[in-house]
């Protein structure tokens, strides 16, 4: 299939421009260049419309805007169930507002990759955990959309398929399966505008004036930096690469807590290690939809393992956890 | 019996007593019963909560024919029974084990006494029930999730002075 770039050294750097070139243009008959489209339209396109996620038995509806201004993404999210709160990001920089609790909490976003963003690395490092096809066209929302098929390499992920927006390449709706072919997580847009008459003054915050005095919560912006845990994965699986690692305080815990991200481009899984404090004796799990969580006590420690993937996956992380 | 069901939940009978009583509880509905209460016992001496004191075998059969539906997967809740009848697997197949070990634990395949007390741990349905939960303990999945989706949920400032200290504080 590649033979046209094996054949001769002087074809490399044609198709290398081409390909970077071609990012907008129509990517044709190559799923890698449609994947390619996708992740950036997530970041330079301008969108706002209200999308479902359904994970497992909860569904929940978050209402997104996101607009491009000179190459820095401003971004309003706002999930409509529940009690009331909105995220407003500017590149990676996220102010959480919870108007209930009066504070706003500042945060640093240490990894792209949630709807319509599903990806976080190039193309070419998911073609090796991924078989990546491109399916058929549809009409979706009202918008030509075509499919990109992803099945997993080995048992270690789960089958993604994406529908990207024909002229933008925008994700609009994205579905994971299990090994039995079964839907268990979708995120769909249910209504979306496109392009440039999407208005900045939509991601600007709209809790932000009706509290007066916010608590400011700089804590979770303090510690998204990456740090040395102490703590490395003996039996990382195929194709997953470390993102960061970090200490995040968690609600009810005294002491910062070391999280370690890994992804394969598409799916990703934290490792949490604390002090075994409980103690807990035994492993637990608990599945919902594509999120797995994973504990096993190792010894005064407690590993814990969530993402979205199968629970082998996280079975066989936790139980390599290492000392370094 | 009791005494042999008691010993068997403290570990402290040999492979063939172990055996013997197993075999003793999966057939007689009295010393499954016996089994069954000691492990409700041992529970509420421990500090947990008892739990599903009126589930009858009948229900557990019933949950067990049920097929298992893999979409939405959902985990079926570890009953105080179940998960007696995993600790019984667990011992079965550890019997298992050790047996070959005794007859010498020749190489390459093991024998087909494994083999088969393996296979009589399938009508358990163990293989989709995996690691039994910890019913004290349940999982607290959702901080963690929000933590690793880096979406933070309005639960963390709830009530605002005594969850998040970091929000209290100023």
């Amino acid at each position: 299939m590649r033979a046209t770039a094996s054949r001769g050294g002087r074809w490399i750097p044609a198709l290398a421009l081409g390909f970077a070139c071609s990012a907008h243009a129509n990517p044709g008959n190559d799923p890698l260049a449609w994947l390619q489209r996708a992740a950036q339209a997530a970041r330079s396109t301008s969108y706002s419309g209200t999308f479902a996620h359904t994970n497992g038995d909860r569904t929940s509806t978050v209402r997104i805007t996101h607009v491009n201004v000179n190459g820095e993404e401003n971004e309003r999210i706002e999930p409509l169930d529940g009690p009331p709160h909105e995220i407003v990001r500017r590149n990676d920089d996220m102010f959480c507002y919870f108007p209930d609790a009066q504070t706003v909490r500042l945060d640093r976003r240490v990894t792209p990759g949630y709807f319509p963003a599903v990806l976080s690395v190039a193309p070419a490092a998911i073609a090796s955990s991924y078989d990546v096809r491109l399916g058929k066209v549809e009409r979706v929302l009202g918008y030509d959309c075509q499919w990109i098929r992803l099945e997993p390499r080995d048992v270690m992920r789960f089958e993604q398929r994406l529908c990207a927006e024909s002229t933008t390449g925008l994700v609009i709706r994205a579905k994971t399966l299990n090994e039995q072919k079964q839907v268990i997580e979708q995120y769909t847009f249910t209504d979306l505008k496109l392009g440039p008459h999407v208005a900045r003054s939509n991601v600007k915050s709209i809790f932000e004036a009706r509290i007066k005095r916010w608590i400011t919560d700089s804590k979770p912006r303090e510690e998204a930096k990456e740090v040395e845990t102490g703590w490395s994965i003996a039996s990382v699986p195929a194709g997953f690469q470390k993102v960061t690692e970090l200490r995040r305080t968690l609600p009810g815990k005294r002491q910062p807590i070391s999280q370690i991200i890994y992804s394969d481009g598409l799916a990703s899984l934290s490792v949490f290690v604390e002090p075994n404090s409980t103690p807990r004796t035994e492993e637990a799990s608990s599945e919902d939809g594509t999120t797995t969580f994973f504990v096993h006590p190792k010894g005064e420690y407690l590993v814990s393992v969530l993402g979205e993937v199968p629970l082998a996956t996280a079975q066989q992380v936790a139980r390599s956890v290492t000392r370094r | 019996m009791t005494q042999e069901i008691s010993s068997l939940m403290d570990s402290e009978l040999e492979a063939h007593e172990a055996e013997r009583a197993i075999r003793a509880c999966s057939l007689s509905e009295e010393q499954k019963q016996t089994w069954h209460l000691y492990h409700v016992i041992g529970e509420s001496i421990r500090g947990h909560a008892p739990r599903s004191l009126a589930l009858s075998t009948k229900v557990v059969e019933a949950l067990q024919a049920q097929p298992t539906v893999l979409a939405p997967r959902r985990r079926i809740e570890a009953t105080t029974f179940t998960r007696v009848a995993l600790a019984a697997a667990a011992s079965v197949a550890t019997i298992g084990v050790v047996a070959w070990m005794g007859q010498g634990g020749q190489g390459g395949a093991p024998s087909p006494v494994v083999a088969k007390s393996a296979s009589a741990i399938q009508p358990v349905s163990i293989k989709s029930t995996l690691a039994p939960r910890d019913s004290a303990q349940p999982l607290d999945v959702q901080d963690y999730l929000a933590a690793h989706r880096q979406m933070p949920s309005p639960e963390l400032y709830r009530p605002v002075n005594n969850r998040a200290p970091a929000a209290a504080a100023r």
